[in-house]
């Protein structure tokens, strides 16, 4: 029930900023940055989608740069990268501008481990995949506005949560053929769930995502991910911190989000993001007015 | 338990006297008012006197002979007497106001020589009186901002009445209300204090050299005590505020003819009104947010020597916001407290205390809305003798016994939502705490005060208690510099009543002062202290959301060793006084978290909680002025507080969230004439540790910070400057006008600097960038505010 914490942060913000004559002043310009050594982010993981499979499974390698600078990543071009479930072996080739692919298809609850060779040294890291419940029921339902969100057409799901098994949820929404994510302070309890609360039952009626509004005619198409605990936890610290607002009372000092994937040659010389394994259920529904 | 019969024993056969000798007691009031004086001295030459304890009384035991003595008290006319001891004396005044000095402040209430004369240091005392005529800031009067204007004292955060001692956590103070343990100090979100100004009489703050009397907390003790009300006549007084009113009323009870009531009464409560304003504005409509709280004092006389009182006090938050969100908390404490004046050298207390913290959430998120409540109570019983054995020698026993239940957390769900209904199991625990505090006049220039106070914490059954694989929760995993959890494997179950985990602890407390002439003194003292709370906070400020947690098999107790030393001086006849301290304190098993810890709705707290070392040490000036239209105090901190914990910052050592190194104060008040006083104050504080990120990269598209190391750079310096002006009601009339100025020159203090990915709204959505950028958050600019006070 982590998701609570900041929702609750989030109200008291808003309204402590709604009460004080608080202010927020871009000191971008003012602030210098210490300079510390690149170090190498994974981005990516193995996906499961029986509604719309993948042709490839792709991951991307690129290195850390300085907090405030523009430039984007520099991609890791150079890399061994190669992913087995214990018994079989697949080496993904780079692509360009550090991707690497492979056309495997995962399968459910097999434990991915993925081994990364780069500038003489090894990372590697392993996520379970596992089983994501299906939507009995996938639609679209139009919400008034209300202070915390704006109104619109949110997509709506059913699905029966497995008894007795401890569940990870992650959601996000294709909007126009992509991805769409915006750094919310409401992400970590948005995006993600366990179902600590409602293990078992029947949920129905639950808002996929309280952000992202659809118009009439649009297609709006919702994903439902099984991840394991380790990548819930991940995603908690990555949304709570990429949507932090700073302001109330200062947080709990900030630390790197550990990684899944491990430097065996050099252990305090770190990889930062996370190889995640997941089963995606996917429903798709053109909005109706 | 045998140590202290056998102590108590031994000290009574010690003391027998040779020569023939006469005591001299009573008590000490208000002439207007029949409150009794705290801590108005008794002087018989110069060095022997005795000063009143917290119920005005006073005894000291002398040799047969004549003597004057003189009772004197800040703002009191003193009264010199021409005595003959040849018997035992009993002697009362009541001492009245003295117009002239009535708007001098001192910022320990008691004479500038006793600060010099006094064993006691790193001790400040305020009377309720002083802070009222200090500007407010926020436009309310607040104890707990007034308190952080002396040295040694910091604030969390701009506008927050959460205060740091001597670089400890807000934790380590233990806030007493009339003996009650008031867990969550703080209105609105750390905005303002409990403690409404009107009903307190006097604040006492031990930021080290805590006697024996007090334990349970590491930093500090901030002991306030209510006022009793007026034994002879009915009065009222009423204050109108923008953030919020006050109405006290008190008076004689059964009074009947006499010139004063057999005992008093005082009640005093005070609301906000933020969300009267509320439905003004369309966003707020639906919106709650308030406080209020109630001040209840009441004392009778049984008889010449035995006195009963009653305090209670009873606070409360709600902020809500219609189908989002609620929140309710506050504190709830009574004290029921017997003095009774066993002889002329023993006075005897004993104090039934109640003391209730609780808050609840609910979440009204359509489709999984629930309540989660949370309490912490306690029941304490505090007996406690005190024998004037003879003149600069005192002896204080006593005991403190304490009761915990902890409601760690109780989820329901509201309207039938899909929620699972959840209660974490309560805890409980007893604090068995004997302590002997003795005074000692060693020579005329030499006195001690040392004592030894022993700690008996048990956590106790019924409860269960989750056991792990390789015997703890978490494991360091020094390859990788992190902690591994491990599983837990299966549960010990306690009855109601079986022990759990015991702890005992020896706490001894020194403090010594030698004069080296009748204006200077040095003094040095040590404590040990033992804290068996913890406060499990993901805030560095108090909020609602914090988890009290007992100590217990996974969780030990905290302890300090502070060392401090200490010059004081008087100047002029008393006109100025000047005291520099330096002190140095060694912490263990001080809790932090482990990165990415999960502590709402978290029953095994062990799992997420770290415990490390820590060192703190400073110096620290006060300069007072204490005659003349202009009074005030300058002070000056330079400390270091530093942590170092298994698993943070490389494992070394690292400033605590509390690190000030430079924090400048001044405070001034001016009495211009007989109706307009001004007030103000002025706060420089160098920046405190932040930990800003290195690196940045993508993930799930959104961009991530990167950060090496804890709390390596500092915010930017805060200062700011509060004026207030006090326009006093003619001769014979009433009403008295409180203006005050926040932050007059509205400078924007960075209370937090963070760093995020710059958005662009496109449809209504904030959609990403790909840049970053730092952006500084400041709460407060320029804060007027008025205030009308009455009186009847």
């Amino acid at each position: 029930m982590k998701t609570i914490t900041k929702q609750y942060k989030l109200i008291v913000f808003l309204c402590i900023s709604i009460l004080t004559i608080s202010c927020e002043t871009d000191v971008t310009d003012d602030i210098t940055i210490a300079e510390s050594t690149p170090k190498l982010v994974i981005n990516g993981g193995l996906e499961r989608n029986i509604t719309s499979p993948l042709a490839t499974q792709q991951i991307r390698l690129t290195t850390t740069i300085n907090f405030l600078s523009n430039e984007p990543n520099p991609p890791v071009t150079d890399a061994t990268v190669s992913i087995t479930d214990g018994t079989e072996t697949w080496v993904f080739s780079h692509q360009g501008d550090g991707y690497y692919a492979n056309a495997m298809m995962p399968v459910l609850d097999k434990t991915y481990t993925i081994t990364i060779e780069w500038n003489g040294e090894t990372y590697e890291g392993a996520d379970p995949l596992n089983e994501a419940p299906t939507f009995t029921n996938f639609y679209t339902e139009f919400e008034e506005e209300t202070i915390f969100f704006t109104g619109g057409y949110f997509i709506k799901f059913d699905s029966q949560d497995p008894a007795d098994i401890e569940n990870y949820y992650y959601y996000r929404v294709v909007k126009d053929g992509e991805y769409f994510i915006i750094p919310d302070a409401g992400n970590s309890f948005n995006l993600i769930t366990s179902d600590k609360f409602f293990d078992g039952q029947m949920r129905s009626g639950v808002t996929l995502n309280r952000e992202i509004t659809f118009e009439p005619g649009e297609l709006a198409t919702g994903q439902q991910l099984g991840i394991s605990e380790e990548y819930f936890d991940y995603l908690f610290e990555l949304f709570t911190q990429t949507g932090s607002s700073g302001g109330f009372g200062g947080n709990p000092p900030p630390a790197t989000i550990r990684s899944n994937v491990i430097n065996l040659t050099t252990p305090s010389n770190r990889a930062v993001g996370y190889f995640y394994s997941v089963d995606v259920e996917e429903g798709s529904v053109v909005v109706e007015e | 338990m045998k140590l202290y019969i056998s102590l108590v024993v031994g000290l009574l056969f010690m003391t027998s006297q040779a020569q023939e000798t006469f005591t001299l007691s009573g008590y000490l009031k208000d002439a207007m008012s029949g409150e009794s004086l705290w801590g108005a001295n008794i002087i018989l030459g110069p060095t022997t006197g005795t000063v009143t304890n917290e119920y005005g009384f006073y005894s000291i035991t002398l040799e047969k002979g004549t003597y004057t003595v003189t009772f004197s008290s800040l703002g009191h006319k003193t009264i010199t007497k021409e005595i003959v001891l040849d018997q035992n004396l009993k002697l009362n005044f009541d001492l009245v106001e003295d117009v002239n000095t009535m708007d001098e402040i001192v910022v320990t209430s008691t004479k500038a020589n006793r600060a010099v004369k006094s064993t006691e240091m790193s001790v400040s005392t305020i009377k309720a009186e002083t802070i009222k005529k200090l500007p407010t800031g926020m436009g309310e009067v607040d104890i707990l901002k007034s308190i952080q204007l002396l040295p040694g004292v910091s604030s969390v955060n701009e506008g927050s009445s959460g205060f740091n001692v001597r670089g400890g956590s807000t934790d380590q103070n233990l806030v007493l209300l009339d003996e009650a343990t008031i867990y969550n100090a703080s209105h609105l979100l750390g905005f303002f204090s409990v403690f409404n100004a009107d009903a307190i009489k006097d604040v006492k703050l031990y930021k080290g050299g805590i006697p024996s009397l007090y334990g349970g907390r590491l930093s500090s003790v901030l002991d306030i005590r209510q006022r009793e009300g007026n034994l002879k006549e009915f009065k009222g007084e009423l204050g109108i505020g923008l953030i919020s009113s006050r109405a006290l009323l008190q008076g004689p009870i059964n009074k009947g003819d006499n010139e004063e009531g057999k005992g008093s009464y005082l009640i005093a409560g005070r609301r906000s009104y933020i969300d009267v304003f509320a439905p003004l504005s369309e966003d707020l409509e639906d919106t709650k947010l308030y406080f209020y709280d109630m001040n209840l004092k009441m004392n009778y006389n049984l008889n010449d020597t035995n006195r009963l009182y009653l305090s209670g006090y009873l606070g409360k938050d709600r902020f809500a916001i219609e189908d989002v969100f609620g929140n309710t908390y506050g504190n709830t404490s009574a004290t029921l407290r017997w003095t009774s004046q066993l002889s002329d050298k023993l006075f005897f207390q004993t104090s039934a205390i109640y003391s209730d913290y609780d808050y609840e959430v609910e979440l009204l998120t359509s489709g999984s809305e629930f309540s989660w409540k949370s309490s912490i109570l306690n029941y304490n019983l505090k007996p406690r003798l005190r024998w004037y054995v003879s003149p600069g020698n005192t002896l204080t026993s006593g005991v403190d016994f304490t009761y915990y239940n902890f409601n760690p957390g109780e989820i329901a769900p509201i309207n039938n939502s899909s929620t699972t209904a959840e209660k974490f199991q309560e805890k409980f625990a007893i604090e068995i705490a004997p302590y002997l505090d003795f005074e000692t006049k060693i020579s005329d220039n030499l006195s001690l005060h040392y004592g030894l106070r022993w700690s008996n914490f048990q956590r106790i059954g019924k409860e269960n208690i989750a056991t792990y694989a390789n015997g703890t929760p978490l494991t360091y995993n020094s390859t990788l510099d992190l902690f591994d959890e491990n599983e837990a494997i299966g549960e010990t179950s306690y009855e109601s009543g079986d022990v759990i985990e015991s702890f005992n602890n020896l706490e001894p407390r020194a403090s010594l002062r030698y004069l080296l002439n009748e204006t200077t003194s040095l003094k040095a003292s040590y404590n040990r202290n033992y804290q068996y709370l913890h406060l499990i906070s993901n805030t560095t400020s108090a909020t609602p959301l914090d988890i009290w947690a007992p100590s217990g098999p996974y969780l030990k107790p905290q302890s300090s060793d502070q060392y401090a030393v200490g010059l004081f001086k008087t100047l002029k006849n008393n006109d100025y006084d000047f005291s520099v301290e330096a002190y140095y304190k060694d912490l263990r098993n001080i809790t932090d978290f482990v990165d990415g810890a999960d502590l709402l709705f978290q029953e095994n707290i062990e799992t997420q909680v770290v415990q490390g070392n820590g060192r703190a040490y400073g110096l620290e000036l006060q300069f007072n002025k204490n005659v003349g239209k202009l009074t005030g105090w300058l002070s000056y901190t330079l400390a270091r507080s530093e942590r170092k914990v298994i698993g943070i910052n490389n494992n070394e050592y690292y400033p605590s969230n509390n690190d000030q190194t430079h924090e400048l104060s001044l405070t001034g008040i001016y009495k211009f004439n007989n109706r307009w006083d001004f007030g103000g104050n002025f706060v420089y504080g160098s920046g405190k540790p932040v930990t800003y990120p290195t690196g940045k990269f993508e993930q799930n598209g959104l961009l991530v910070a990167d950060y090496d190391g804890r709390n390596g750079d500092r915010l930017p310096a805060f200062h700011r400057l509060d004026l207030s002006a006090t326009l006093n009601p003619k001769e014979g009339k009433n009403g008295t006008w409180i203006f005050s100025l926040g932050n007059v020159y509205n400078r924007k203090n960075a209370s937090t600097i963070f760093f995020r990915e710059r958005t662009e709204e496109m449809n209504n959505i904030d959609v990403p960038t790909g840049q970053t950028e730092a952006s500084k958050f400041s709460f407060l600019g320029i804060v007027p505010s008025i205030t009308y006070e009455f009186k009847f």
